[in-house]
């Protein structure tokens, strides 16, 4: 991938003087900053060439893309907001309409994946942390752990849709059902994509790579991680209180 | 500039792509990316004027045998006779082209993503690789949508709007799968349109050079910036309804179907949906749409006013308030499209009055751009003459959506052709005479050639007549009761009395003839790109912002390894003082004299 990225901040302060002075005679002079700019090509092997921690430039362009990384999951929030939204509204204006709701109980197993979203949320915390002091042992042994609740998450939830299937209440049974899946279904989906970027990231990070955006991978992973999380919280009250 | 080396990175160029498939066709470079997408939206144009031509004969001349249309559609038009299904699905599919493939397409995806980087200072977007993905999911969808042409049953009747039980009962319908690939096509498209929203939203928050605030960016920027939010808040919406739309069809569930419902005197095994909850969904979706179509345009026209007006702005903070205003406003007003739906008239009023409120942000950048006009030594180039006729048609079509916008008085005009002449003047032609304008103001950067003046201007002039032309008389035609999305009307007695049947006739013609003429659209194109009058320098327009200090066309990263820094307002044109009447925004701090740079 390549990524071409602006250095702004402190560097680009230093560079301010730089601007070329235009006199009134010839107005069109461009004043230009040179050199602000770093584009980064991350080898194929991942292997950061001299671009350590200990270049101030490099800790100033990590910070920077863990700015962007962030930045642009936090928007994609606005989205996925909207489509659970849309949803909700869709349930509660379906579910008021007309009387053919039938309330059904939740699998209990609903119960054990969201304990394991929330562990998960708290050893990404820990995988953050651990980043942060750089500290590579912790590092991959929360990035793995919480992978692993990831995948659980996953399975519990497909558990509780056999659950339902064994019980005869499939999609079209009835609108309550058909509700529940589409929550569930889409978070799992969302939560999917989460899955395959914090493994993506503890598969490298394991293999002992470095690479240029590796903190903003994380944490923008982790950010994401939390968002999904979140969004289990509310609709699995969503759905026990409005089942 | 060269004497403080040590305190620069070594700079690694980007590295440009030397190999076809990745320059030009997987390519992560936001220029490439912008082309692609308008040439998606043209292909689709010309799809889409097609279809309407389908459409116009079959009002005209309902029985009269086409024999081309025979051959080519055995089923839809048997021995070259179109049936009213065949009508409603050429319709259909000329909606949802021109909305989805052209309109949404063209002024964000292809004008903001080849200027909006340059125009901040940028080298790329904040995601190349986000960017290819959303273009490529876009074509998909685009691909998708045109194979409900060949799928049995044929393309969907249900209009672009989709409303259920039509859209969800193929008991309704022929059948078929014609239906579900265009709602696959639209969830694709929506996730292109999702990605593509988030990546504009990061550029312009994060990449803007050193001394561009919010307050100086050019207000192309500041429409496709407010667009892209309004992108991502409303294709969720529409994605999500779409899915349960799909789930009604393919997998029995009853969002949308209602109980108890007969159709073609079939019983429909369903219960308790609600079409009208389809209808909330879509217009919450829908409304902001057509300012996701308009916005773009408006920012278009603001900017080429200024430059061949050689003024700046006219209240450059007002237009930026009021883009931002009729963006906000836009997601509480979807209600107007469902007066008749049998909402409370409490709900009817309330959207009425936040309908009419959206008129005080769209009256203030009508004046403002007349203020920008005013007393202008206004330069009559192709691009300002486009950009004039934009501010024409947002005008027209802005009075009768005012007429609409009252509940009393659409109970009439609903699903009348008045409704058809308000949207396409607003958002069909406007948005794409902003899209010429766009065309024929960036053709120079673009290619390094000027488009031709002569063939521009007999364009713009017979374009902007035929297109009145058509749509004006169909004001009348609402105004006599005539419903839209009818096959045949010709022998409907108070139709006919009062003279709808010459009237169909007259808009046909006009339709064909302005139809033909945007060939020479397509001509001034070509002819331009390869003896079109070569540029002699990088600014040929005499403008301010900052495409127009890069070379022509921009280098891979468009500003060759340096970034400009901005000193200025983005329309600082006849500065008093300064020895020539503009300056631009990247001269040097004191080349305004007598203005504060920013105002
Ligand atoms: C002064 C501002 C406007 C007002 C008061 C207004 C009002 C309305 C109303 C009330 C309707 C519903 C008519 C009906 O179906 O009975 C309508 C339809 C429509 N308007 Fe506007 N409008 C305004 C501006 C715009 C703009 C700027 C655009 C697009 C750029 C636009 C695009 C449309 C479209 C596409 C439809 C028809 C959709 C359909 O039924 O197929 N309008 N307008
Ligand atoms: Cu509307």
């Amino acid at each position: 991938m390549h990524l071409t990225q602006h250095l702004r901040g402190s560097l680009a302060n230093k560079a301010m003087g730089n601007s070329t002075p235009a006199t009134l005679e010839q107005p069109s002079l461009v004043s230009f900053s040179e050199h602000q700019r770093i584009d980064i090509d991350t080898p194929a092997d991942g292997e950061a060439s001299g671009l350590g921690n200990s270049n101030p430039a490099t800790s100033d362009f990590e910070a920077l893309a863990v700015h962007r990384y962030k930045l642009g999951v936090s928007v994609g929030f606005g989205g996925i907001i909207m489509i659970f939204a849309a949803l909700t509204s869709a349930m509660v204006v379906r579910s008021g309409l007309s009387d053919d709701w039938k309330s059904f109980g939740l699998p209990s197993v609903l119960w054990f994946s969201t304990i394991a979203l929330l562990v998960s949320s708290f050893t990404v915390e820990k995988a953050k942390r651990a980043l942060r002091n750089s500290n590579e042992n912790g590092l991959r042994t929360w990035l793995a752990v919480t992978t692993v609740l990831g995948v659980a998450f996953l399975v519990s939830q497909w558990m509780g849709w056999l659950n339902l299937t064994e019980r005869g209440l499939y999609l079209a049974a009835n609108p309550s059902h058909s509700f529940f899946y589409v929550f569930t279904v889409g978070h799992g989906l969302h939560l999917l994509g989460g899955l395959l970027a914090v493994g993506y990231v503890t598969g490298r990070v394991w293999c002992g790579h470095h690479w240029v955006t590796r903190s903003a991978a994380i944490e923008a992973a982790a950010l994401y991680w939390h968002f999904m999380d979140v969004l289990w919280l509310y609709l699995f009250v969503l759905l026990l209180v409005w089942r | 500039m060269a004497t403080e080396v040590a305190e620069h990175l070594e700079v690694h160029r980007h590295p440009e792509p030397t190999n076809f498939w990745t320059k030009y066709i997987f390519s992560i470079d936001h220029k490439v990316i912008g082309i692609q997408y308008i040439i998606l939206a043209i292909v689709a144009v010309f799809v889409g004027m097609a279809l309407s031509l389908l459409v116009r004969l079959r009002l005209v001349w309902p029985d009269k045998p086409i024999e081309i249309l025979g051959t080519l559609f055995p089923v839809g038009a048997p021995e070259g006779v179109m049936t009213p299904e065949f009508y409603l699905a050429m319709l259909t599919m000329h909606g949802t082209m021109m909305v989805f493939m052209v309109l949404t397409t063209a002024p964000q995806g292809g004008f903001g993503n080849y200027i909006l980087p340059i125009q901040i200072g940028a080298a790329d977007m904040a995601f190349p690789t986000l960017n290819m993905l959303s273009f490529w999911t876009t074509f998909v969808s685009f691909v998708t949508l045109c194979a409900a042409f060949f799928v049995q049953g044929g393309a969907p009747i249900a209009g672009w709007t989709a409303y259920p039980p039509l859209s969800a009962l193929d008991e309704a319908t022929i059948g078929g799968y014609g239906q579900d690939l265009w709602l696959l096509s639209i969830a694709f498209f929506c996730i292109g349109s999702l990605l593509g929203a988030l990546n504009f939203i990061v550029t312009t928050l994060q990449l803007r050079a050193k001394g561009l605030t919010m307050m100086r960016l050019p207000l192309t920027v500041w429409t496709w910036f407010v667009t892209a939010i309004l992108g991502l808040l409303a294709f969720g919406v529409l994605l999500s309804a779409g899915v349960l739309l799909l789930m009604d069809r393919l997998g029995g569930t009853s969002f949308f179907i209602p109980g108890g419902l007969l159709v073609n005197d079939i019983p429909i095994d369903h219960t308790g949906g609600s079409p009208i909850l389809w209808q909330h969904l879509f217009w919450f979706f829908g409304h902001p749409e057509v300012y996701i179509a308009i916005l773009p345009g408006m920012g278009v026209t603001s900017h080429i006013l200024a430059t061949f007006a050689r003024k700046p702005v006219f209240g450059y903070k007002a237009m930026v308030y009021a883009v931002v205003a009729i963006g906000a406003l836009g997601f509480v007003v979807w209600g107007h499209h469902m007066f008749v739906s049998g909402m409370s008239p409490y709900s009817g009023f309330v959207f009425s009055v936040l309908t009419m409120c959206i008129g005080v942000p769209s009256a203030i950048k009508t004046f403002n751009w007349i203020g920008t006009l005013w007393g202008g030594k206004i330069r009559f180039t192709t691009p300002m003459l486009y950009s004039i006729g934009f501010v024409s048609l947002f005008v027209t079509g802005g009075i009768s959506g005012i007429f609409l916008g009252q509940p009393s008085v659409d109970l009439f005009f609903h699903d009348t052709y008045f409704v058809v002449a308000h949207f396409h003047l607003i958002m069909g032609v406007a948005a794409i005479f902003g899209m010429f304008a766009g065309v024929a103001f960036w053709f120079p950067k673009f290619f390094g050639r000027m488009m031709s003046e002569g063939m521009g201007k007999v364009h713009f002039w017979l374009t902007f007549l035929g297109v009145y032309a058509i749509f004006g008389p169909m004001h009348y035609l609402g105004v006599i009761a005539h419903p839209r999305r009818y096959a045949e009307t010709t022998s409907v007695d108070y139709l006919g009395a009062a003279g709808a049947n010459e009237i169909h006739y007259f808009v046909t013609m006009a339709a064909m003839i302005t139809v033909t003429v945007q060939c020479l659209f397509l001509i001034n194109v070509v002819w331009s790109l390869f003896k079109g009058k070569r540029v002699t320098s990088d600014n040929p327009w005499e403008a301010t912002t900052l495409e127009w200090v890069t070379a022509t066309p921009p280098a891979h990263d468009n500003f060759e390894g340096r970034i400009p820094t901005v000193n200025h307002g983005p329309y600082e044109f006849s500065v008093p003082g300064a020895p020539r009447d503009y300056v631009m925004q990247c001269n040097a701090p004191d080349a305004a004299p007598a203005r504060k740079s920013g105002e």
